[in-house]
This record gives C-alpha cells, structure tokens and sequence, in this order.
C-alpha cells in the first residue's frame, strides 16, 4: 500500500471516529470563508455590475452638469459637445426637481430627467419592464420603483399630477438610487432622490407649471473612454460653472452604499476565524494525548515522523479545504443579495473574485494549521516509548492559587483549580467570550445611530436602504459569530470537564456532591468568560471606531453592561448542561477506568 | 444475624454489570455486619465482586438489589447529593492508584476533604500537618505526588482519608502497586489504626495484610463463601453465609 493511500485511510478512519469534531472544522471553515469572500469580492462585483450596465445602456463617459440653465449655459455645453475629443453625445436636457407620491403615503424627492422618445446614441436606458417614455406617461428608475414597490401601470403623482407609469429602466448615467440627484437646485446639495424619466415636453410642462427648480444635464462619449480627466482638465469654461462627472467616479459612486458593507464581511470573517482556531483548538488539545499515543503506534510499526505528521495534518488540512469550497459556494449564492442591495444595476455577481478565493483559501488553512500544528508537532517529536504510554500534559503546581481557592466556598475551589490547571484553555474561553461581546457591540453600536429615511424630510416610510443593508449583513454576521461561540463554549466545557473527569471524580468520592461539580465547572469558565466579556466592551468599541463615521454615537453605558451580563449569564447556562452530564457519571467507573 | 453496633450493614446486597447475555453479577445477595472499631479483610480472586463490594458500602456504586446501612442510616436510597455528603462526614476511602491530584501538594491533597467538608483553611492545614506527621511524611508535605514514592503516596491517601475522622476507611487493594517495604509502612499505619478503634474494610489479595484483620471473608464468583473471626469471638463459616446455621 503506498503511502498516500494509508494516509488516507487512516485520515478517513479517524474523521469516522470523531464526526463531530470535523463538523465542528467544517462548518466553523465554511462561515468564515464565506463570510471573507463576500466581504473581499464587494467593491470588485459592484464594479462589474457598473460595468455591465454601463455596456447594456451606452453608458456616457462623462455627464456635464450644471446648477443654472439658460441660453450661456445651453451654448457651453454645446461647445463642449463639439470638442474633437467627444463621439457622441446626449442633450442638454432638463432636471427638473420634484415630490413624488404613491400609495398616499410614500413621498420621495424625485428627479426627472427631460428625454426623447426615440433613444438617443449615449445614455439609453434600458427598459427592464414595460415601455419608453411616452407623453403623459413616466419610466422609473428600477432601484427607485423597487423601493417605492411600484411597478408598470401604477399611478405616481409627481410635482402634483398624476402620471402612469409605463415603464421601469435602468441607465449608467447616475448614480444607484437613492443618489440619483448628482447635484442639487442650483448646484447646490442634493437630497435623497429618485430618478424618473418623461418626454422633453412633459418635463418641460412640469418645471414650468409648478415652478420648479431646474438644471441641465448632457451626456458625453469620448474618443477615449479612460481619458476623462484629461478632457476635464482640458476645458476651460468661464462664465458659468458645471461639474464633470466621469464614468470612473460613477463607478465609485456605487461603493458608497457598501462602504461599511465590506468591513462588516472582512472584520467579521476575522472574527469567525479566531472563532473557529479557538473551537477547533480546544477540541485537538482535548484529544492531544490521544494523538500523542497514535503517534506512537505508527512509529511503533515504522512510520516516519513525516508520515506521521502527514497522517495527523491531513485530516484537518482536508476539513478546512472541503469547509473552505463550501464557504466560496455560499458565497457565490450570497453575493447577489449582499453586493446589490438596490435594484439600479443589471445582472448578477458572477461569484467570488480570484483575489477572494486566495484570501479565503489563506484563512481556511491559517484555520487548520494554528488550531493542529502545535499538538500534531509534539505528537511527532515525543518519544516512541513515551507516546505508547499516552502520557497526559501534567498541569502546573500554582501554590498560591491552591491557597487562595482554599479560602472559597467548594464551586468557587472546585472552579478556581480547574482554571489553574489548564490556563490555555482559559485563554480560549476568554477570546471566545469577548468576540461574542465584540458582536453584540457592533450590534447595539448600529442600533443606537440615528438613521436619516429616504422619505421626504428624512422620513423613514422609504426607510435608509445603506442602514437596512449594514443591519442584515451586521446581524447574519451576529448570528453566525454567536452560534460559533455557543458551539465552543459547550465545547470547551466538555474538553475542560473530560480531562478534568478523574480528578472530580476523585472530589465526588470525597464529598463534593453532583451540584458543586457542576457548579465548579460554570464558574471555570466563567472565571475565563467574565474577563473576556468585560474586555469584549473596549475591543469592540476599538474596532468599530477604525470603520466608524465621525458623527457615530455610542451606545449608552447601560446596553454595554447589559451586554457584559448577558454574555456572562448565557455562559453559564451553556455550561451548565454539559457539566451537570458530566457530573452525573458513575464515579467507579471513571476511577476503574483510571486505573485500568 | 444483626450487630447491635454495627458502623456498615448489607442485606441482599446484589450488583448486576450489563444487560441481556452480557450481563455480569458481580455481587451476589451478600450480607454483612462491620461493627464498630472492625478490621475486615475481603479476599478474593480477580474480577471476584471485591472492589464492587467496596463501592456499594461507600456509596460510590448504587445496588441492583438489597440495603446498605450506615451507622443505621440506609443509604442506598440516598440521593448523589446526600451520598457525598455521607462520603464526606463518615467514608474514607484509599485506592490502590492513590487517585491523588497530580497538580496538588501532599499537605493540599490531605486538606482537600476537609475543605470540601466546609472546615477552613486554616483547619485543615492543620489537620493534614498533623496527618502527614503520623504517616511519616511531615517533611514531605510541600511535595507532589510526582515526586513521592509509590508507598509514600499511599500514605498521603491513608492520610486523606482520614482528615475528616470518618466512621469508616474502605481499602481496595492498598499494598496492591507497592514493594514489600512500602507495604509494611502501610501496615504498620493500618495497625495503628486498628489499634485505635478505627473501623477498616480493607479488599486484599495481600495475605500479609488479611493477617492483620480481626476478620476475614473470602469471595468467589460474587458471594461470601468464608467468613473467619481471626481475633474475635464470631467465628463464622460458610455454613453460616449460606443461612444453614443460627
């Protein structure tokens, strides 16, 4: 049999004896490198969406705005129409700034843009449902109709007057809605708006009949698409003021809905992989003696210590590459939702980029390789004899922790020298708890900002889309960080309690009752956890600050010891059942087994 | 036949291991009076019921069948709370792997039921420095099991067992891992003992330390099939275990 294969074979008989601890690799390798491909591949997805809109709508390499309109303006622009540098062009055509209505009660600032019926050479939006403008009638934005839930031949009324809507389209043009205003009345500002397209003539009888505010707009293409600053920086227009706005800044544009969109994936996919080295670390520490003696059974019968560490490696490096393909698979499945949370763009991501599944492939076996290297190194480097014998890491003499816990009522002794005897362990209970903590931080962080609707006046009827994105994305990676830390707290009560069985049976036959041992088995951990939820409050506060804007508000003092207590009291419920499972066992036979 | 003073009392004790064809009785309907200030030695062949037996009378196994009795308080019946707590005022137990705590000192280990049994620190320092003095290990005591003999160990369990004066020390196989010079510290301490009105139930295979009883019962396939009163005035045979007598 060559040597592959009984590698294989053994990794294939080991991962059969311990199938939940490789669903514990698999799942923890899969969230995290979902969550991390997600996150990496935002900002290139939403380029490739742009640009795929940007080819299906003739998408203009540059639009010209201006705050004023007038004959000096018209002639302007039109001088910049004729410049040898531009193809092609569209316009000017009116801005006309408005109020639209629906059902009632949605009313949103509206821009509409004054368009031809026959689609021109640049910027022709692509009608997705329905029609093209015709006379009475409006196209939306398809971002925009989405969040007002308007479809073809609903009724919107728009300055006041009531106009069927007979198509939805979308266009490279502006910018994703709700920035579709790209400069305010006058060059100022702009709100929140949507986009609506009408004939020239109606857009023209709405501006004038209602007074409203109006700027021009044209649409350029270039003899060299890449080369817009250089046609910028080539003008020199005076008397009147316009922006250029180029198809690279659009592009740009679209991030800003994401922009916290990818730290929240990023951060949290970190998180998720501290999460998964501290699961899958208290589990091979756990069976670290185990290891230990299968390693010297192989040498026993002549494997090299490369064999060994093949045989011992390979099972983990396997779980978190198959954890890792599942995580890019769900990613891929995921991405539409989280990289377009507006509906303005065409077609969907086409999956995680090449520089996403490298760095998701990093972590999946950064993962593998933290949580194993260190057990399976000594598994290979103890000595043949001493491996056969399965010799169990003797904890460390602390008098003075012994002295002090012999001052304490029995949970809090029992607890104490179960802490002292493994402080590694310790340790991973401690980053488990503080990264719960850091979760529920962002979480109530998020909450606690004020959060501007993009309905009229800030209302929150078209509720703040940018807000409702972070929110999910925050929560499913909440959700995912706390099952994760759930899992490992049962975990690491378990390994904690298993290794610690003998010596607690030894306490049981001495007179610590049931109750105490599992009482002194909560408090080991939340001896670990209390310190972890308290730091978890500064770490995350830490964290967020880096991604934060300057405005944030913290959340008040009292969420966050809110935060700590919950942390600390859902700790102790997890550990209570595995404990008291383990506190009920029959102490003869865990001492026979001792001796045995 | 009922001891007016007897510490440890079974009746029809039974334990069954397994279920079905595996099943395995391993104590078979035994009784048994231990008066107070008795040395019992139980002997027997491996795999006999002995260290079984000793299980059920400290409350660390539960019977399938039958009563077990301590100082006329039945305990079978107990909840695991009360049983530890009965293990903790009235058992002492000795082990022949120690089962000390490996990561705690000699002086810790002897403490550690007298803290369990709520004493305070102080207490039970003292308690295990005056412990350790009568086992011999007085100098010993900041050292860790790791670092102590095999007969040493063994006294600190004897000593352990004793901090918190029980009624009874339950011995299973006690000189079973020791060399012959270790095994006689353990009983000469056992002797004392004895001497000092402290009541042992002490499971053997040693014939030096049954010799040492004031009673011995042998056991095969689960049941008591001698009964001898070495010192005593009871002498019982196996007609008395198997109800022909009295």
């Amino acid at each position: 049999m060559g040597s592959l294969t009984l590698v294989l074979r053994l990794v294939l008989a080991d991962v059969r004896r311990h199938r939940a601890q490789a669903a514990l690799l698999l799942l923890a390798v899969t969230v995290a490198t979902a969550t991390l491909a997600s996150g990496w591949s935002l900002s290139d997805v939403n380029d490739a969406l742009y640009e795929r809109t940007r080819a299906a709508t003739a998408g203009p390499d540059l639009v010209v705005l201006s705050g004023d309109t007038g004959r000096a303006v018209t002639s302007v622009l039109r001088t910049l129409a004729d410049d040898r540098e531009v193809v092609a062009h569209h316009g000017p055509y009116r801005v006309v700034y408005a109020d639209l209505t629906t059902r009632g009660s949605l009313s949103s600032a509206v821009v509409v843009h004054g368009f031809a019926e026959k689609p021109a050479a640049v910027n022709r939006p692509l009608v997705t449902s329905g029609r093209w403008v015709r006379p009475g009638g409006t196209v939306l934005e398809r971002g925009f109709a989405t969040a007002l839930g308007v479809e073809v031949g609903d009724d919107v009324t728009i300055a006041g007057r009531t106009y069927p809507v007979v198509g939805i389209a979308v266009t490279a043009a502006t910018s994703i809605y709700p920035w579709a205003a790209q400069i305010g009345p006058g060059g100022g500002p702009s709100d929140y708006s949507g986009l609506a397209w009408m004939t020239v003539a109606d857009a023209r009888t709405l501006a004038s009949s209602h007074d409203l505010p109006v700027t021009l707009a044209m649409d350029l293409k270039l003899r060299d698409p890449a080369a817009t600053e250089a046609f910028r920086h080539s003008q020199h227009v005076t008397g009147v003021r316009v922006n250029f706005h180029s198809w690279q800044f659009r592009a740009q544009q679209d991030d800003v809905i994401l922009k916290r969109s990818r730290p929240i994936l990023v951060v949290g996919s970190w998180l998720l992989g501290l999460l998964a080295v501290t699961g899958v670390a208290a589990l091979a520490a756990g069976r670290a003696a185990e290891q230990i003696r299968r390693a010297g059974l192989l040498k026993a019968v002549g494997a090299t210590p490369g064999l060994i560490a093949a045989v011992l490696l390979t099972e983990y490096l396997a779980l978190a590459l198959a954890g890792d393909a599942l995580g890019l698979l769900i990613a891929r499945l995921a991405l539409p939702a989280v990289a377009s949370p507006t509906a303005s763009r065409l077609g969907d991501p086409d999956g995680p980029t090449g520089a996403a599944v490298v760095a998701a492939t990093v972590l999946a076996l950064a993962v593998a390789a933290l949580s194993t290297l260190r057990p399976t190194l000594r598994a290979v480097r103890t000595a043949t004899v001493t491996a056969l014998a399965a010799p169990v890491q003797q904890p460390r003499h602390r008098p003075w922790l012994t002295a002090l816990s012999a001052l304490l009522p029995t949970p809090l002794l029992l607890g104490l020298r179960l802490t002292a005897r493994r402080p590694g362990r310790a340790v991973l209970q401690a980053c488990c708890t503080a990264t719960a903590v850091v979760a529920m931080v962002a979480v109530l962080t998020q909450h606690a900002q004020p959060e501007r609707g993009y309905g009229l006046g800030g209302s929150s009827v078209l509720p703040n889309l940018r807000g409702e994105h972070d929110r999910q994305l925050l929560l499913a990676v909440t959700v995912l960080l706390l099952a994760l830390a759930v899992v490992n707290t049962v975990t690491l009560t378990w390994t904690t309690a298993m290794e610690a069985q003998a010596n607690l049976a030894i306490a049981r036959t001495l007179g610590a009752t049931p109750g105490q041992v599992t009482a002194g088995l909560s408090v080991a951990q939340l001896l670990a956890g209390l310190p972890g939820a308290i730091a978890g409050v500064p770490l995350g506060q830490g964290l967020l600050s880096i991604f934060a804007a300057p405005n944030a508000v913290d959340p008040p003092s009292s969420w966050l010891a809110g935060a700590v207590l919950v942390a600390v009291l859902a700790t102790a419920a997890l550990t209570a059942l595995p404990a008291r499972l383990l506190s009920r066992t029959s102490v003869a036979r865990v001492l026979s087994a001792e001796t045995a | 036949m009922n001891e007016p003073n007897a510490v440890l009392r079974a009746r029809g004790l039974t334990r069954t291991h397994g279920q079905g064809q595996s099943r395995v009785l391993a104590v078979d309907e035994v009784s048994l009076d231990v008066p107070q200030g008795q040395t019992l030695a139980v002997t027997g062949p491996s795999g006999c019921g002995k260290s079984t037996l000793l299980h059920l009378l400290g409350g660390l196994e539960r019977p399938t069948g039958g009563e077990v009795w301590v100082a006329g308080r039945r305990v079978d019946t107990l909840s695991e709370r009360a049983l530890a707590r009965l293990r903790r005022r009235s058992v002492g137990f000795v082990f022949q792997s120690f089962h000390l705590v490996e990561e705690l000192s000699a002086a810790e280990n002897v403490e550690l039921p007298a803290l369990l049994a709520g004493r305070s620190r102080r207490q039970a320092r003292r308690r295990a420095g005056l412990l350790l003095d009568r086992v011999g290990l007085a100098e010993r005591a900041r050292h860790l099991p790791s670092q102590l003999s095999g007969g040493q160990r063994q006294r600190v369990a004897i000593a352990r067992a004793l901090v918190n004066d029980p009624l009874v020390v339950l011995a299973d196989e006690p000189t079973g891992n020791l060399d012959s010079a270790a095994t006689l510290e353990v009983l000469r301490i056992f002797e004392e003992l004895r001497a000092g009105g402290q009541t042992l139930v002490i499971v053997t295979h040693d014939d030096r330390v049954a010799a040492t009883a004031d009673r011995l019962i042998s056991m095969r396939d689960g049941m008591f099939v001698d009964d001898t009163w070495l010192a005593g005035a009871h002498p019982r045979g196996l007609g008395g275990l198997i109800g022909l007598e009295g």
